[in-house]
């Protein structure tokens, strides 16, 4: 009924046309995968029975599927044409089953049925697996923009900055301190600078947050000094009645380093240049 | 000789205390008194509470470090803790409303240098 030996090549051309010609897939791995397709294929309609999507029959081929699907997305390849693919093994099914006479009507329900819940299933699944490697490819993202983005680093021994950039939300917050306060605790930090230059809008759940984190500081031991409060911040912090209490502010990161030598007792000097001997 | 807490004089009229494994927390009347005894017989000005053997600083160890804060005023004395782990400082900044009462220096050394109230 089915005439596999034809299906296969045509199925095998098409698969060079998508993927072949972008090089997401060599032609070798392109008839491997058509082989190993048509076996699956084959075992699951051989089975006789209705579609069952418990069986292990359909398990491994939606598994075949989800397999390749993240390969080519691996691979850069997109989901529209892992989906036309897709498609277009249905269509030749199809097409193969209406040129063949000598299937019953019976028979061909039957078929017609396995192949409609067979590929929809499939593309739900490839369609899944997409949604699954994008989600993971945001989550890494955030986080290493998590870790860029509120660098820690010693600019004198004792002396920490923290240039907040960008929002400041509970996670966030939470995953800072617990850097923050671990560097204080190795480097025997003394005053932190934070410096919130970049920080785009301030409401009463982000001055909270740095409220909490200068209070931790403090817990430590060491000093914090808040930087960069712009005028907008400033505004929005009046009309919001924060009170920042006994944090220590200066208008830029450099008064903030100036003010943290001096409660280290650090003074910077003019060198002069020394004249070159004529 | 307090139980729970060992206490040593450091010099310059400061008393360093490093609580035990056995203290309570929760029954601060059972030192609040032995505490304040031997800080006026060593006429301490200074008490350091070391909290390097402290993993986590919950309510009830807060309320039991407000309280010796607080003794220590009347007495004339400033508290300073030294050491608090990282840990501890994180779950205390998310607990607390206000900053604590008493002083937080890094270590014992820092504790020493802190200027008094």
């Amino acid at each position: 009924m089915l005439n596999i030996g034809k299906i296969s090549s045509i199925i095998e051309k098409q698969g060079q046309s998508i993927f072949g010609q972008t090089n997401l897939l060599s032609n070798e791995e392109i008839s491997d995968y058509t082989l190993e397709f048509l076996e699956l294929f084959v075992l699951l309609v051989q089975k006789g029975d209705k579609p069952d999507h418990r069986s292990p029959e359909f398990k491994a081929l939606r598994k075949f599927f989800g397999n390749a699907s993240h390969q080519i997305q691996l691979r850069g390849g997109t989901l529209d044409e892992f989906v036309r693919y897709v498609q277009f093994l249905q269509r030749v099914f199809l097409e193969n089953l209406e040129s063949d006479s000598s299937a019953t009507f019976e028979q061909t329900r039957e078929i017609l049925l396995l192949l409609a819940t067979m590929f929809n299933d499939i593309v739900l699944d490839v369609f899944h697996s997409y949604l699954e490697e994008k989600e993971r490819t945001i989550t890494a993202q955030q986080e290493e923009l998590r870790q860029t983005s509120t660098p820690i680093t010693e600019i004198w021994d004792g002396v920490l900055t923290l240039p907040v950039i960008g929002t400041l939300d509970s996670s966030r917050t939470l995953v800072v301190m617990e850097s923050l306060l671990s560097r204080i605790e190795a480097d025997r930090a003394k005053v932190v600078v934070i410096d919130v230059t970049g920080v785009l809008a301030i409401d009463s759940q982000v001055s909270h947050h740095l409220i909490q984190m200068i209070r931790a500081i403090g817990l430590m031991g060491a000093e914090a000094i808040l930087t960069g409060i712009r005028p907008e911040i400033a505004r929005a912090l009046t009309n919001l009645n924060i009170d920042l209490g006994d944090v220590i502010t200066r208008s830029s990161l450099s008064e903030g380093l100036k003010e943290a030598f001096r409660r280290l007792n650090i003074e910077a000097v003019n060198k002069p240049r020394p004249v070159p001997a004529s | 000789m307090v139980d729970g807490m060992h206490l040593t004089p450091i010099g310059s009229r400061t008393v360093l205390l490093e609580p035990r494994d056995g203290m309570d927390p929760g029954d601060p009347e059972a030192y609040a008194e032995p505490l304040l005894q031997y800080l006026q017989r060593n006429q301490a000005r200074r008490l350091i509470y070391d909290l390097k053997n402290v993993p986590v600083i919950d309510e009830l160890y807060y309320a039991w470090l407000v309280r010796v804060s607080a003794l220590c005023q009347i007495a004339g004395i400033d508290l300073v803790t030294a050491n608090m782990r990282p840990a501890a400082a994180y779950a205390l900044a998310l607990m607390l409303t206000a900053p604590p009462p008493f002083t937080c220096a890094l270590d014992v050394d820092s504790a020493r240098g802190v200027a008094r109230r």
